[in-house]
């Protein structure tokens, strides 16, 4: 028998399937990449973890972030799934909030809802808004449904009634007839899966549910039987937006919150990378080919957000981590507009035909072409392996530079510019927007892009420090290793601050810390590594949204918890106002299951920073070519400092070090960037 | 950006094109911050639900840039508020100071969209405003929620706030805002989206003077100045490869409620010569009885936003106004003076003019062609809650979501927020009951309400409710085409006619209409109101036979408008397994029979129609669509006149294009 000692982290997504494995007993790291696989998604991941040359019995877990849900949603390869509603709303998914994403252009649409209208159903019924029921559910009603649906081969049912957030008692009576009816279809009820007002998103985030649940439910079990065969005998953990990770068991109820499953795991790899390195604060900067993710840390915790969506108009309820997700990233082309404009992105040259410089007949400037024309990026990519067109790269250029009367270099670096600049706008919506202020933050840059513009990013938005992680091209896949079990349980619970006692609250607190504490036990997590968090959404009476403000076992009082507000909306809003009422709106349990996490080794410093000096090349940096030393960063001794300017070239990424910038390998190989500020 | 500044200085009068992309891309940024903080703190429902809009204006008061998610409704009179502040402000402006404005007949669209305006000093000298615009729940008057739709002049709308300092040198004037709130319900409410309003126009103020500090003072000016010139460029580039011409249309408004029989024409006519778009109105009617007149800025913000819609990507601000010029004759319905009442010109003259720009850019850029869309509607019902033994007064304030017009290529949007702003979202029934003593009975899409065409028009959607315990209710509504029905183009059919109704499916069912108010309303009562779906565009005849099966199993069209709009005979074999057969012979022979005799029947008597409607013979739908006849469903009369005007209208927009 050989000790299963490997921790294994597999994230699938788009494009490739990254590959992170972690050997405890040596602190061996591998990391490797297979191209991702859509149409049968194991297969990547079986073929990532042949390239691995890695057993089954080897495995000690298994962490796993996947595209599956995310892509049977945008294409719509569901199973058949019918809606049951309250008489009179079955078109409440449709008509959503009436509005979409692009408010001027009349051509551009809302995706259309995941179920047809045909398939949407409707039963008379009602409760009132104080959970009285008005209307008990007409059973035989329902038993004729049933039998329709199976006469249509009805997969799974989604069943969200009208006040169901308050009394749920409708929905269970007809989950029961439908149980009874129609065996092994999967169904769902809105007051099981989110029981919080406000009848669309709670609508929709059951059907994204019920849509989910048999995919993802088939697919973790069809991989588990795979695992299975190949030696591995334990759950799958699998990474939700949440950012934690669930195992099979509880996929059928959580099943939405794998509707981006992968996302998470950049921002949580930031995060651990950050306090790592001793920061509380930080800015993750996921820059990829086409976007650019962008999350936020303070204080030790990613911010989370319950306004998210894998298509505008259907969101899921569930808290998830904020992500902003912008088009800029290697292949963002930069192009002139009618007015004359120089503007980059969003649209990409994608993988094909890629940029210009790629030699795939790609014609127009990318953000990759102009860093191969600056020099900052190196002729040859992925260790040799891939040889790029610097006269291909030119020519692209060479279109911005006529329009402006620039030089070629003076383009490229304009490209760049735009680029850098429409990146801080969307940190500075994330973070001072929001009462951040980025100088106390440090920013992690990866993705194969981040390292080359971090330095000027972080210039940009004042931030002091950049840190470049070891294998920036697979952080996700590293954050898959980095997680808890996590689950949040909710409810809407609107009652006046001042009416309310301690004691109700922690009733109520206690009622949901007992479902938590039962879902993770199902998931075999022992007692002791349960950590149970309570949160209470407040808002000034009169208000529309509200804030969450963590309550803690030892808050003696309610005015503690409303002291907590007040100084949360000061910080996030500018001003606060303990004149006023305060409103509670919801209530949230957040039950983490600890699983022991890997501790990336230290190491202690090996041979000469000059073993690693590659040679030097000219780097455009602030108007003109510089002789710039290229280093291996494989080969950089940690504890190593390094002046710009410099390029540190890896397999996946390149690091750019501009001049008077100081950069710094720590004992962990991450490149701590010292900004400079002047 | 170590770069900029030496290029900067080479370049005197012009900005590089970094510079100048990173400060434009900046002040979006900056107006945006300042939405998202009024989002998050506002007390307003209907400012939550996204009716608001913020900018950053010159020294001069002109736009340098709205928000990427402003209501169109705002759009283009922002300038005009800034403006006022100068005017009657000039020379007395201080640091420190901020200003308030609702006056529609200053340039602002109705008494609720309350504007906060603060100028932004630099090195002692005004530079900028900040404006931060949201619609205010209630600003007093004689109906809650300031809608009074049969007002005929201001004075009991709401309190008019023209240019008013609010803080004076930093110091906030707590008697001056105390004369405004107090005349307002829930004053204090009021004073949460001041407040709001102000911090939020402060994020802006922020935003710019770290800009400031990073490019210098005069980079940033130049770039207000250069931001406008671009969007000026980049319009007139468009409308160069434009052909120049004339194009005229007219839509109409339902009806003066005094003047009776008889739609309110607006008409629009547009020029384009020398790289400039120059509409005229005139011709439209003289302002009307009742408040869905338009003021000059309301109905030049029509205009902006109807062209707007042509050029999705240019970004809004004064360049823009540069290029596109009106002329609004005096004292009509889309230049009313004050005191003439004007709070309903969203549901009135504005879309009116949207609408009727839509028509003409469809013409001029058939690849973006869009039919009529549903009309913006406001149902209100105020009263005392007496739920759980309380006494409070509660308004259940509702808007909904309807159909898109037809398109060149494609189906209307079904159930969409009216054209006056898309951004603007419709409540959840779930928050509504709570507040109010009125259960939603139904929230659903209208089979056969699309205007049927080779592309339909959207869906509409229908809302109703039943009032539980109240006393004291009243129901008013502020809507319009239940007579200049929304319509179809390039052979396009109309949709169906809006209003509301009393005791629905009862035999005290009645038609209320689309203007009316204070209508009693108890415990028990009943009502509903659909929201039209958006006309067809082309030939129903033309339209794909299997598309209309599709839109038969998912309830869009029923089997029996299949027949009577599309000419397509569906036979139901077994719907629980959405079995349906076309019978195509009898379709063939169908299309024959309407295309031989359609024409013939829009010019049939309006009194024969009456008599074949009244004996059953044919339903409301055939009415309109058949026959394009305007009735009065209150008492079913035909309205002789309105229909005149109506078929003139469908002649030429939908039976001039049929072979």
């Amino acid at each position: 028998m050989i000790a299963a000692k490997k921790r294994l982290a597999i994230d699938v997504g788009g494009t490739f399937t990254d590959i992170f494995v972690f050997d405890e007993e040596t602190g061996e790291i591998f990391v490797t990449k297979t191209s991702s696989t859509p149409s049968n998604p194991e297969k990547g991941i079986l073929e990532g973890i042949a390239k691995a040359k890695i057993s089954g019995e080897e495995i000690k877990v298994f962490s796993h972030g996947t595209t599956v849900g995310t892509n049977a949603l945008i294409e719509r390869k569901l199973p058949k799934t019918a809606l049951i509603t309250t008489k009179g709303f079955r078109d409440v998914i449709e008509i959503g909030r009436g509005t979409k994403e692009d408010i001027w252009d009349t051509y551009k649409d809302k995706a259309r809802p995941y179920i047809r209208r045909r398939d949407r159903f409707e039963v008379t019924e009602r409760t009132d808004y104080r959970g009285n029921i008005l209307v008990p559910v007409d059973e035989n009603e329902v038993r004729e449904l049933a039998r329709k649906l199976k006469k249509r081969g009805t997969e799974s049912v989604a069943v969200c009634f009208i006040n169901a957030y308050v009394n749920g008692e409708n929905e269970r009576r007809v989950k029961e007839i439908l149980q009874e009816e129609l065996p092994g279809v999967y169904v769902c009820i809105s007051s099981e899966v989110l029981p919080e007002i406000f009848e669309h998103e709670r609508m929709s985030t059951t059907i994204i549910n019920a849509v989910l649940g048999p995919i993802m439910t088939t697919y973790i079990h069809r991989l588990e039987e795979e695992m299975q065969k190949r030696g591995y005998k334990d759950d799958i953990l699998v990474l939700h937006s949440g950012g934690g990770v669930m195992t099979s068991s509880t996929v059928p109820r959580y099943a939405a919150r794998l509707a981006s499953s992968g996302i998470a795991a950049g921002a949580i790899a930031s995060k651990h990378i950050a306090k790592l390195c001793g920061y509380r604060n930080a800015i993750g900067l996921d820059m990829g080919g086409t976007s650019t993710d962008i999350s936020l840390m303070y204080d030790g915790d990613i911010r989370i957000t319950k306004e998210w969506a894998i298509e505008y108009g259907y969101p899921i309820g569930f808290p998830s981590i904020e992500i902003l997700t912008i088009g800029a990233g290697g292949g963002s082309l930069a192009w002139i507009d009618e007015g004359g404009s120089l503007r980059n992105g969003p649209q990409s040259a994608g993988a094909s035909p890629g940029p210009a410089c790629y030699g795939r007949g790609g014609t127009e400037p990318t953000n990759s072409d102009a860093n191969l024309v600056l020099g900052r990026l190196s002729e040859k990519l992925l260790g040799g392996t891939m040889e790029l067109d610097v006269a291909k790269a030119e020519q692209a250029v060479q279109k911005i530079a006529d329009h402006f009367g620039y030089s070629i270099e003076e383009a490229a670096n304009a490209i760049i510019e735009v680029a850098n600049a429409n990146m801080s706008d969307a940190v500075r919506l994330i973070s001072v927007r929001r009462g951040y202020d980025p100088r106390d933050f440090a920013l992690v840059a990866f993705g194969g892009a981040g390292p080359l513009h971090g330095a000027y990013l972080a210039k940009e938005l004042n931030i002091p420090t950049v840190i470049i992680p070891p294998y920036p091209g697979v952080a996700a896949a590293m954050g898959c290793l980095l997680v808890d079990v996590r689950h949040d349980i909710s409810k809407t619970y609107l009652r006046q601050a001042e009416e309310v006692t301690l004691e109700e609250l922690y009733e109520e607190f206690e009622s949901m810390q007992a479902e938590a504490r039962e879902l993770l036990l199902e998931e075999g997590i022992p007692e002791e590594q349960f950590t149970l968090m309570n949160f209470i959404d407040l808002r000034y009476q009169g208000q529309w949204r509200s804030l969450s403000v963590p309550v803690s076992q030892s808050s003696s009082s309610i005015e503690e918890i409303l002291e907590l507000f007040h100084k949360e909306h000061e910080r996030e809003f500018a001003y606060s106002d303990r004149e006023q009422k305060v409103e509670i709106y919801g209530l949230r349990v957040t039950a983490i299951g600890t699983v022991p996490k890997p501790e990336f080794p230290k190491y202690e410093p090996e041979g000469t920073v000059e073993d690693a000096l590659k040679g030097t090349r000219k780097v455009y940096f602030d108007g003109e070519f510089v002789t710039t030393k290229i280093y291996d960063r494989d080969k950089i001794p940690v504890e190593t400092e390094i002046t710009g300017p410099a390029i540190i070239e890896q397999l996946d990424t390149t690091t750019v070090i501009p001049p008077k910038f100081s950069a710094k390998v720590d004992q962990y190989k991450n490149i701590i960037i010292s900004v400079n500020q002047s | 950006m170590g770069s900029l500044q030496k290029v900067v200085s080479k370049q005197e009068t012009s900005l590089d094109p970094v510079t100048f992309e990173v400060l434009k891309n900046g002040f979006v940024n900056l107006v945006d911050q300042m939405a998202e903080q009024m989002l998050r703190t506002c007390y307003s429902f209907v400012i939550y639900n996204r009716d608001f809009s913020c900018a950053l204006c010159d020294a001069e008061g002109n736009t340098v840039m709205q928000g990427t998610h402003d209501i169109s409704v705002h759009v283009g009179t922002l300038h005009l508020t800034a403006k006022a502040v100068l005017e009657d402000f000039k020379g007395d402006i201080h640091p420190g100071d901020v200003f308030l404005v609702n006056d529609p007949y200053r340039g602002g669209t109705h008494f609720c969209d309350t504007r906060v305006v603060l100028p932004v000093f630099y090195g002692g000298k005004l530079i900028a405003f900040m404006q931060t615009n949201g619609h205010w729940a209630d600003v007093g008057g004689s109906n809650p929620g300031s809608f009074d739709v049969k007002s005929r002049d201001h004075f009991g709308e709401g309190i008019r706030i023209p240019p008013v300092r609010i803080y004076s040198r930093g110091e906030y004037l707590s008697d001056v805002v105390n004369l405004l709130i107090s005349n307002m319900r829930v004053p204090k409410e009021r004073l949460g989206d001041l407040r709001s309003q102000v911090e939020a126009a402060k994020v802006g103020q922020r935003q710019l003077l770290e800009l400031i500090d990073k490019y210098g003072i005069d980079t940033v000016l130049t770039a207000f100045k250069e931001v406008q010139d671009y969007v000026e460029r980049l319009t007139r580039k468009k409308i160069e490869s434009l052909p120049e011409g004339t194009w005229e249309t007219v839509d109409y408004i339902d009806m003066d409620p005094e003047l009776g029989d008889g739609l309110i024409p607006i008409r629009v006519k547009m020029e384009i010569k020398d790289n400039e778009i120059h509409y005229d109105l005139s011709g439209s009617h003289p302002y009307i009885s009742c408040f869905l007149n338009a003021g000059y800025g309301a109905a030049l913000s029509g205009l902006y936003a109807g062209t707007k819609t042509f050029f999705p990507e240019v970004p809004l601000n004064s360049g823009f106004y540069r290029v596109v010029k009106a002329t609004l004759p005096e004292n009509s319905v889309v230049n009313a003076p004050e005191p003439v009442a004007v709070t309903g010109f969203c549901s009135g003259a504005f879309e009116k003019i949207m609408n009727a720009c839509f028509e003409i850019w469809s013409e001029i850029m058939p690849e973006r062609a869009i039919a009529c869309s549903f009309n913006l509607e406001y149902l209100l019902i105020g009263g005392y809650d007496r739920r759980d033994a309380s006494n409070n007064y509660f308004m259940w304030y509702d808007w909904m979501a309807g159909g898109h017009g037809g398109r060149i290529d494609r189906d209307g949007a079904n159930a969409t927020s009216p054209v006056f702003g898309v951004g603007l979202s419709v409540q959840p029934c779930e928050g509504q009951e709570r507040l109010s003593p009125v259960i939603t009975t139904k929230h659903e899409i209208i089979t056969d309400s699309g205007g049927p065409g080779k592309y339909r028009g959207g869906c509409g959607v229908e809302k109703g409710g039943v009032l539980t315990e109240v006393f004291g209710g009243v129901m008013s509504y502020c809507c319009d085409r239940s007579r200049s029905i929304t319509w179809g183009i390039k052979g396009g059919l109309p949709s169906i006619p809006q209003g509301a109704v009393l005791h629905p499916g009862t035999d005290k069912e009645q038609f209320l209409g689309t203007i009316f108010s204070n209508i009693p309303m108890k415990k028990g009562d009943s009502f509903t109101r659909p929201s039209a779906g958006g006309g067809g565009l082309g030939d129903p005849l033309e339209r794909d036979v299997e598309t209309v099966l599709e839109d038969v199993i998912d309830g869009y069209v029923s089997i029996e408008r299949a027949r009577k709009d599309y000419g397509v005979v569906i036979r139901e074999i077994d719907r629980d397994v959405d079995l349906y057969e076309i019978d195509y012979e009898a379709t063939e022979k169908e299309r024959e029979y309407i295309r031989k005799h359609r024409k013939d029947w829009l010019r049939v008597s309006p009194y024969e129609v009456e008599k074949m409607y009244k004996n059953g013979e044919i339903d409301q739908l055939d009415v309109i669509r058949r026959y394009g006849v305007i009735m009065d469903y209150t008492t079913n009369q035909v309205l002789v006149k309105s229909t005149e005007q109506y078929r003139e209208a469908m002649m030429k927009r939908t039976l001039a294009y049929w072979d």
